[in-house]
């Protein structure tokens, strides 16, 4: 089975159910299957295709129909700096970019520029190889660059199959959509969502500025399921309102991207006492592969969270010598998009090594102890202090650069960044370029000027004392 | 001495502009880039350097756009 098959079977079930449906329009499932019947004849199969389109009804069926068509899809972050978009372009190598009206300006020439609309012509579902690849998400790279995750049907069949059965998903939920589609919870809310027969509903994106608003929609829409990540859920915690809007439907929270600390999680578990948690870990190379059915009599504020047992046949390892998770699962990514061409995953015994160390506990569950490498996670994205050092160093006064993560109550981490100048420099002359190169959460948050960088006897930057420059 | 101390935490925590001196009482901030995470720790810094309790109705993109809207949302709040 393909991808779409199971989202145009579910059509021919419920055809008069609600697909999508966001602030300004709607879709019923067979309304859904005429749209991608029309929408996927601008598309050929092979063909990678970027989506410059914000969430919504839209957007999701244009991503729907590239599938349908056979073709690959590769959200775009239209919050990214054109600089960074225009990199995204050029290694991705995309046939052509779909969105809502002219041409960008951070658009290359070289690629066709697509403008969303509905086609008279129409064409069937095309039979996808299971192995093709399907989406293209980029996340920041250590290298000093964004790098491309490439998914394949089945990866994405497989998880969207695991989530369905796991969290019972079926045409009476509701599920609600915040996440951005180049992140890796998308693929829940649209591809596990519309094979069960759900209703997906796009969160407004300002009610994220408005916490009380947001339980207020959650409750007059009746989402029964919402994946999210923790910082959200703590905002909803502090200043939701929560204790004066009960939210009976909502049935079950899934959550992953970042840690949740503990006592906030306890508070929101009495809030809502209903409703079901899920902790969900995995790299976006492995989508979801530990989950955790938050056990509420566990929950004791000085101790994390465990991330759980094996998720969809995942077969789990813990390397002897550092404790690094191996994963090899049929979620699995099939390697990294990069200058065009897709390149091999390195391997570990057949396993994805994710860089996180973790440890078996007295249930048998998997505890995470962080990283083993740089990576930060800030407000639930993936960071790379590579990235951001790289971007910094352009600057032609900057000698050195090292980039840390500080703790922060609400965002997970922080990047703050040391520098040593080759020449008396205004920090905002140093930090207006990066404003051009990257989103806004990968911007340092504090920036030190010092006149060496801490080294160890080794000659490596000692991020130990530069971590305490920042306390 | 509110609008400052804000200032001086947005500035340095939350939102990089090139030139702060330049950025108005009335520009708006959340073109800026104050986001949801920012608004939140924003917020946990308004209540606990100013002693009030901002009521989660308000918590709204009105009354977290700009430099003056924050301070005359923080006074309405602040005991006498």
């Amino acid at each position: 089975m393909s991808l779409l098959e199971a989202i145009t079977q579910q059509c021919h079930k419920t055809p008069n159910k609600i697909a999508l449906q966001d602030a300004k329009s709607q879709l019923s499932y067979a309304e859904l299957e005429q749209h991608l019947r029309h929408l996927s004849t601008l598309f050929k199969p092979g063909q990678r295709i970027a989506v410059a389109m914000d969430r919504g009804v839209d957007a999701a069926s244009a991503i729907l129909a590239i599938v349908y068509a056979g073709a690959c899809y590769l959200p775009l972050d239209l919050k990214n700096p054109a600089t960074r978009l225009r990199y995204i372009l050029e290694d991705a190598q995309p046939t052509a970019v779909i969105g809502f009206g002219d041409k960008p300006d951070w658009q290359p020439n070289s690629i066709t520029w697509l403008p969303f609309q509905l086609p008279a012509q129409q064409h069937a579902l095309y039979p996808a190889d299971p192995e093709s690849i399907a989406a293209i998400l980029y996340t920041s790279g250590s290298t000093g660059h964004p790098k491309g995750v490439a998914l394949s049907h089945r990866a994405m069949l497989n998880f969207a199959d695991w989530a369905g059965d796991t969290f019972t998903l079926s045409s009476t939920d509701k599920v609600a959509s915040l996440a951005p589609f180049h992140f890796d919870l998308s693929v829940f809310d649209l591809f596990s969502s519309l094979s069960r027969g759900a209703t997906v509903s796009f969160v407004p994106q300002a009610l994220t500025l408005s916490p009380s608003r947001l339980s207020q929609w959650l409750a007059k829409q009746a989402i029964s399921t919402w994946y999210t990540v923790p910082s959200l859920l703590s905002f909803l915690v502090l200043k939701g309102d929560l204790a004066n809007t009960p939210l009976p439907q909502l049935r079950q929270i899934l959550f992953a991207g970042e840690v949740f600390p503990t006592a906030t999680l306890k508070t929101l578990t009495d809030l809502l006492p209903q409703t079901a948690f899920y902790n969900l870990y995995g790299p976006t190379e492995t989508n979801v592969c530990c989950y955790w059915p938050v056990d509420r009599t566990r929950l004791s504020d000085n101790r994390p969270i465990p991330i759980g047992i094996a998720a969809a046949n995942a077969d789990l390892k813990i390397a002897p010598d550092n404790s690094e998770l191996w994963v090899k699962s049929a979620n699995n990514f099939s390697g990294y998009w990069q200058q065009g061409k897709l390149n091999a995953p390195k391997l570990k015994a057949g396993h994805y090594p994710t860089g996180d160390k973790v440890s078996l506990n007295a249930c048998g569950e998997y505890d995470y102890h962080g990283r083993l490498d740089r990576m930060l996670k800030c407000s639930g994205f993936r960071v790379e202090p590579a990235e951001i050092e790289a971007a910094i160093l352009r600057h032609p006064h900057v000698a050195q650069c090292a980039v840390i993560g500080i703790a922060d109550p609400t965002a997970g981490q922080r990047p703050a960044a040391a520098l040593v100048l080759s020449q008396n420099t205004a920090l905002t002359e140093i930090i207006q370029p990066l404003r051009k190169r990257l989103p806004a959460y990968m911007l340092p948050s504090q920036i030190k000027i010092v006149d060496r960088l801490p080294s160890l006897n080794s000659g490596k930057i000692d991020y130990s004392t530069l971590t305490e420059l920042f306390k | 001495m509110i609008k400052q101390k804000i200032r001086d935490f947005i500035f340095r925590e939350l939102v990089f502009v090139d030139n702060p001196a330049q950025f108005s009482d009335d520009d708006d901030l959340l073109e800026a880039g104050l986001d949801s995470m920012g608004i939140m720790r924003l917020i946990m810094f308004i209540e606990d350097q100013f002693g009030v309790t901002l009521p989660d109705n308000e918590i709204e993109p009105d009354n977290v756009k700009s430099f003056n809207a924050l301070e005359s949302w923080i006074l309405r709040h602040k005991k006498p």
